[in-house]
C-alpha cells in the first residue's frame, strides 16, 4: 500500500456540487479508473480518500489536491492516465505525486473572485480599494456557540494577507490572499458578498481558489 | 448545461447541484441535426426522479435514435421555483439547458397520483397552457405514461396523449410518426387521430365520457375511428430488448444511487390489494447470463459499488442462486454489494442470506402486510406466521439486530382485531430474537413496522371495494399503537391525509380534472412532501368544484358499474378480478402462477406467452 497526492481542477459547473458531492464522485471516478485501491478492513471497506483542504459549495480551484491509498505495482503516470480517462465533465487531473507536506501545514489560499456587475470595471476597483483601505471590515459570520449557531462580527482587514485588482479575460477579477486551513479559515465568500451589499440583485461573481500556501507562503506541494 | 441566466440564481438555491446537468453519462447532441426533442419529465425532486429505473431505460433507448435528443427534466424546488419565476427563466432541460416549451414533445412519468399538481406546475413553469386544449399547435405533444396511466382520468384535461404499457415497445412507432407530422406540417388534430390507431396510445379527447344521475358513468364513447378499447402493449422478451449500458451518474446524493437491475417483470404472487402485481403482468424472467453481463457492464461505466436486484418479487426470479453465484465471482473482489430489496419471508434461506452479507451488510425487510392469517388469506398475501417467524429466526442468528416489516391498515374486511394482530407479530418477531442462544452480547433487537394506509387501485379485485375514511384510519393507527407495549418495536405510519388524497385520484374520473386545477392554481404542488401538503387547500377545491371526494373514496362499487378505466385493457380479465374479489371475502387464498395458472388473461398480451408456466421454470 502506498499514498499517492492527486492534484486536480475543478472548474464551471461542477463548482455547485459540495464537498460531499465531491467525495462520492471522486470515489466513483477512481473506481471506474480501475486503478488498484487499498481497502479499510471491516464490516464497511471502503476506498482511503482524504481531500487537503474541503472547498466550500459554489467554488472552483486549481492546484487542488486529494490523497488516495493504492495497491500493487502502478506508476504514477499511469495512475494519472487511467483516472483522467475517468473524470466527468469539469474535474481534470493535472498530476500525481508522492504527498509532500501534510495538509495540517496549510495556511493560506490565495483567490481569484471574479464580478459580473451591472456596475462595471471602473466602479467595482474604486469600491474594492476602499473597502480594503479602510480602518475596518466587518461582516456578519455564522459561528457556533455550543451546539448553537449564532451570526458574530468579524473584522475582515486584519485577516487579508495581499490583494491586487486584475482583469481576466476582461472579468474585473480580486486577487486575494486569505488564512486557510485548520487553524485560521475565512471563506472569501463573506468578503465577496460584502463587495456585492447594496448592488444591482443580478450582479454575481464566481471564486476560483488557485493555490494553496504553508506559513512562509511556499506553495503546498 | 448551465446558462448565464440561470448561474446566478444557482448561488441562492439549496443543492444547486440539481439544476446544473453535465453529469457523467448524459447525453450531448447537435440540436440541429435531430428531427425530434424530446423532454422526459419527471414530476418530482431530482432524487427522486434519478432514483427512477424507468427513466434510466427509455431516456437510453430514446437516445439510441440519431433523429432524437431526449434530456431529462426535473421539479424545482421551491427556493428553485421562486428563483426562476422571478427572474423569468422558463423551465429548462438538464442536458442542453434550453426551455422545454420549443421541444417537440414533453413526456411525464405518473409515478403516483401525488405528482399530479407538480405536472401542472412544470407546464406553467415552462410557459405553456396546462390545459391541453388550449395549446394548439401539434409540437409540443405532452405525453404521460407510467402506472397511474392505467386510470389517467383526472389528468385527462392536461394530456394530448397516455401511452399505457412499456415505453421500450411504444417509442418507435410515435416518433416515427411525429417526425412524419412534424415533417409534413400537419395538424395536432391530424396526429391524434393517427396515433390513436397504433396499439397502447390513448388520447383522451376522443372519448366523450357519459354520466348517470347518481354520478355514475353511462357510457365511455370513442369518436373518429378511436378504438373502444386501448390495450396495453407490453415488451415480450427481457432478453432481447434494450436495456442500458451506462445510467447517468449524479453529482448530488439521490434515493436510490446505486445500478439497478430489472430480473424479472410481473408477480407470480397475485396480492389482491398490489395493483403492480396486476398491471405489468404477463410474468417475464430475464436470463442470469444477460443480467449478469449487463450488470459488469453497468458497474465498469458507473463506478457504483451497489447493485440493486430489483423486481416485485425478488425471491420469486427462478434462478436466483445461479444469478447470485455469477455476481459474486466478480463483486466480491471488487467490493461491490449487493442488494436484494423485495424478498418474501415463504423462501429466504441460509444460504440466500449468506450470499448477500459477502461485501456489506444491508437492512432486511419484509412484508407480512397484514397481522393475521385470516387477514393475509383475504388479501391473497400466501405467508404464514411460522415463516415470518422463521425467516426472522434465520436473519437473526445470521447477525443481523435489526428488521423491518411492512403492513397495511384498512384493507378490506379489516377489523381491530386484524391491527392487534400486527402488534402480535411484532411481539413475536422480538421474541424470537431473544430466544437466539448465540446473540449478540450487550447488543439489543429493533424491529420497525412501517404501516402504510391502503388504496383500492384500479385492475385489482380490491377495484370496487371502500377506503378506510380518514376517522376510521386514525382509530386503527391509534388502536395499533396502544397494542405495541415495547420500545423494541417502532411503529410508523402514513399520514391518512395523504392517503385520502391518493384514494380520491387513483379510482377518480375526468370530472377531478377541474379540482386538480384549482388546487394547483391556489399553490398545491408537492402533495407527497408533508411539508407541502396543503390539505385545506384541497378540501376548498372540492368544495369549490361542487365534488364530494367520498365518492370517489367511500363508495362500495357493484360490479356492473361502468368504471372510468374500463374502456383501458390491461390484459387481466375483469371476470377474474371478479372472482378474486369475492374469494377475498371468503378469506379464500389463490395458489401462485407457477402452482397453477388461474387464467388472469394476461399472457393474451404477449401472444399467449407467460414466463410463469415456461417449461423448466419450477
Amino acid at each position: 500500500m502506498r499514498c499517492v497526492r492527486v492534484w486536480f481542477e475543478k472548474k464551471g459547473d461542477v463548482r455547485f456540487i459540495s464537498h460531499l458531492d465531491l467525495m462520492r464522485t471522486m470515489t466513483r471516478a477512481i473506481r471506474r479508473s480501475q486503478i488498484p485501491l487499498w481497502y479499510t478492513e471491516g464490516f464497511n471497506p471502503h476506498p482511503y480518500m482524504t481531500f487537503v483542504l474541503p472547498l466550500s459549495l459554489g467554488m472552483e480551484s486549481e492546484n487542488d489536491a486529494m490523497d488516495i491509498r493504492i495497491e500493487g505495482e502502478i506508476s504514477d503516470e499511469e495512475v494519472k492516465e487511467r483516472l483522467s480517462g475517468a473524470m466527468p465533465q469539469g474535474i481534470t487531473v493535472t498530476a500525481v505525486s508522492e504527498p509532500g507536506l501534510d495538509p495540517k501545514f496549510i495556511s493560506f489560499a490565495r483567490f481569484e473572485i471574479s464580478y459580473y456587475v451591472s456596475e462595471g470595471a471602473v466602479f467595482l476597483e474604486a469600491r474594492i480599494n476602499e473597502m480594503l483601505s479602510g480602518p475596518e471590515l466587518i461582516v456578519s459570520k455564522l459561528g457556533k456557540k455550543g451546539h448553537k449557531k449564532v451570526y458574530k462580527d468579524i473584522d475582515l482587514l486584519p485577516h487579508v494577507k495581499a490583494y491586487e485588482l486584475i482583469l481576466k479575460d476582461g472579468v474585473p477579477t480580486l486577487s486575494i490572499v486569505l488564512p486557510a486551513g485548520s487553524t485560521t479559515n475565512i471563506n472569501p465568500a463573506l468578503l465577496a458578498d460584502k463587495i456585492l451589499e447594496g448592488l444591482d440583485g443580478d450582479d454575481y461573481y464566481i471564486i476560483r481558489r488557485k493555490r494553496l500556501f504553508d506559513s512562509e507562503m511556499n506553495n503546498f506541494l | 448545461m448551465v446558462k448565464k441566466e440561470v448561474e446566478k440564481l444557482l448561488a441562492h438555491v439549496q443543492k444547486p447541484g440539481r439544476y446544473i446537468g453535465g453529469e457523467l453519462n448524459s447525453i450531448i447532441k447537435d440540436k440541429e441535426t435531430v428531427d425530434l426533442r424530446y423532454a422526459f419529465c419527471f414530476p418530482d425532486t431530482y432524487e427522486i426522479g434519478m432514483s427512477h429505473l424507468g427513466m434510466k431505460i427509455l431516456y437510453s433507448i430514446a437516445n439510441d435514435r440519431e433523429d432524437v435528443w431526449c434530456e431529462r427534466v426535473f421539479a424545482p424546488w421551491h427556493d428553485m421555483e421562486a428563483q426562476m419565476r422571478e427572474h423569468n427563466v422558463p423551465l429548462y432541460a438538464l442536458e442542453s439547458g434550453d426551455a422545454i416549451k420549443d421541444f417537440d414533445l414533453i413526456g411525464f412519468t405518473l409515478m403516483y397520483e401525488l405528482s399530479y399538481s407538480n405536472v401542472l406546475n412544470m407546464l406553467d413553469l415552462a410557459g405553456l397552457p396546462v390545459r391541453a386544449a388550449e395549446r394548439h399547435s401539434l409540437t409540443p405533444i405532452v405525453v404521460g405514461g407510467g402506472p397511474c396511466a392505467c386510470n389517467p382520468e383526472p389528468m385527462a384535461e392536461f394530456f394530448d396523449v397516455f401511452s399505457l404499457g412499456e415505453g421500450e415497445e411504444m417509442y418507435e412507432a410515435f416518433f416515427d410518426l411525429l417526425i412524419e407530422c412534424k415533417k409534413k406540417g400537419s395538424s395536432k388534430e391530424e396526429f391524434l387521430r393517427r396515433v390513436s390507431e397504433i396499439d397502447g396510445f390513448y388520447v383522451p379527447s376522443l372519448y366523450d365520457v357519459d354520466y348517470n344521475e347518481d354520478k355514475t358513468i353511462r357510457a365511455v364513447t370513442p369518436r373518429n375511428g378511436a378504438p373502444e378499447k386501448v390495450r396495453k402493449v407490453v415488451v415480450s422478451d427481457l432478453d432481447n430488448v434494450r436495456y442500458p449500458e451506462k445510467f447517468v451518474v449524479p453529482y448530488v446524493e439521490v434515493v436510490h444511487d446505486r445500478v439497478v437491475h430489472e430480473i424479472l417483470r410481473g408477480c407470480i404472487r397475485g396480492c389482491r390489494f398490489c395493483q403492480a402485481g396486476f398491471i405489468y403482468r404477463p410474468i417475464r424472467e430475464k436470463t442470469p447470463d444477460t443480467i449478469d453481463s449487463q450488470c459488469r457492464g453497468l458497474c465498469d461505466a458507473t463506478g457504483y459499488d451497489e447493485i440493486s436486484l430489483s423486481s416485485l418479487s425478488t425471491s420469486d426470479y427462478t434462478q436466483l442462486e445461479p444469478l447470485l453465484d455469477k455476481l459474486l465471482s466478480w463483486t466480491i473482489p471488487g467490493k461491490i454489494n449487493i442488494a436484494l430489496p423485495s424478498l418474501r419471508v415463504d423462501n429466504f434461506s441460509d444460504e440466500l442470506m449468506e450470499k448477500l452479507n459477502k461485501v456489506r451488510r444491508s437492512g432486511l425487510t419484509f412484508a407480512p402486510e397484514a397481522g393475521t392469517q385470516r387477514l393475509r388469506d383475504a388479501i391473497n398475501k400466501n405467508v404464514t406466521e411460522e415463516e415470518v417467524l422463521r425467516t426472522s429466526r434465520l436473519a437473526f442468528e445470521g447477525g443481523w439486530t435489526a428488521v423491518k416489516l411492512y403492513f397495511m391498515l384498512g384493507l378490506p374486511t379489516e377489523t381491530l382485531d386484524d391491527v392487534a394482530g400486527i402488534a402480535d407479530l411484532a411481539q413475536k418477531v422480538v421474541d424470537e430474537f431473544y430466544k437466539n442462544p448465540d446473540k449478540p452480547k450487550g447488543k439489543g433487537v429493533q424491529v420497525s413496522i412501517s404501516v402504510a394506509s391502503f388504496v383500492p387501485k384500479p385492475f385489482t379485485p380490491f377495484q370496487w371495494e371502500p377506503q378506510d375514511t380518514r376517522e376510521t384510519l386514525l382509530e386503527k393507527q391509534g388502536h395499533l399503537l396502544s397494542c405495541v407495549k415495547t420500545k423494541k418495536v417502532n411503529v410508523s405510519y402514513h399520514k391518512v391525509d395523504i392517503s385520502f388524497l391518493e384514494g380520491v385520484f387513483a379510482r377518480g374520473d375526468r370530472k377531478l380534472s377541474k379540482v386538480i386545477l384549482y388546487a394547483w392554481e391556489h399553490g398545491c404542488k408537492f402533495d407527497g412532501w408533508d411539508d407541502s401538503f396543503k390539505f385545506d387547500t384541497w378540501l376548498e377545491a372540492f368544495e369549490e368544484c361542487g365534488i364530494d371526494p367520498l365518492f370517489y373514496t367511500s363508495r362500495k362499487r357493484s360490479f356492473d358499474e361502468i368504471l372510468p378505466w374500463d374502456h383501458l385493457d390491461y390484459g387481466v380479465r375483469r371476470e377474474f378480478l371478479m372472482a378474486e374479489n369475492k374469494k377475498a371475502h371468503g378469506s379464500r387464498t389463490t395458489p401462485h402462477c407457477r402452482i397453477k395458472c388461474s387464467g388472469c388473461g394476461a399472457n393474451k398480451l404477449n401472444g399467449g406467452k407467460c414466463d410463469a408456466m415456461r417449461a423448466g421454470m419450477v
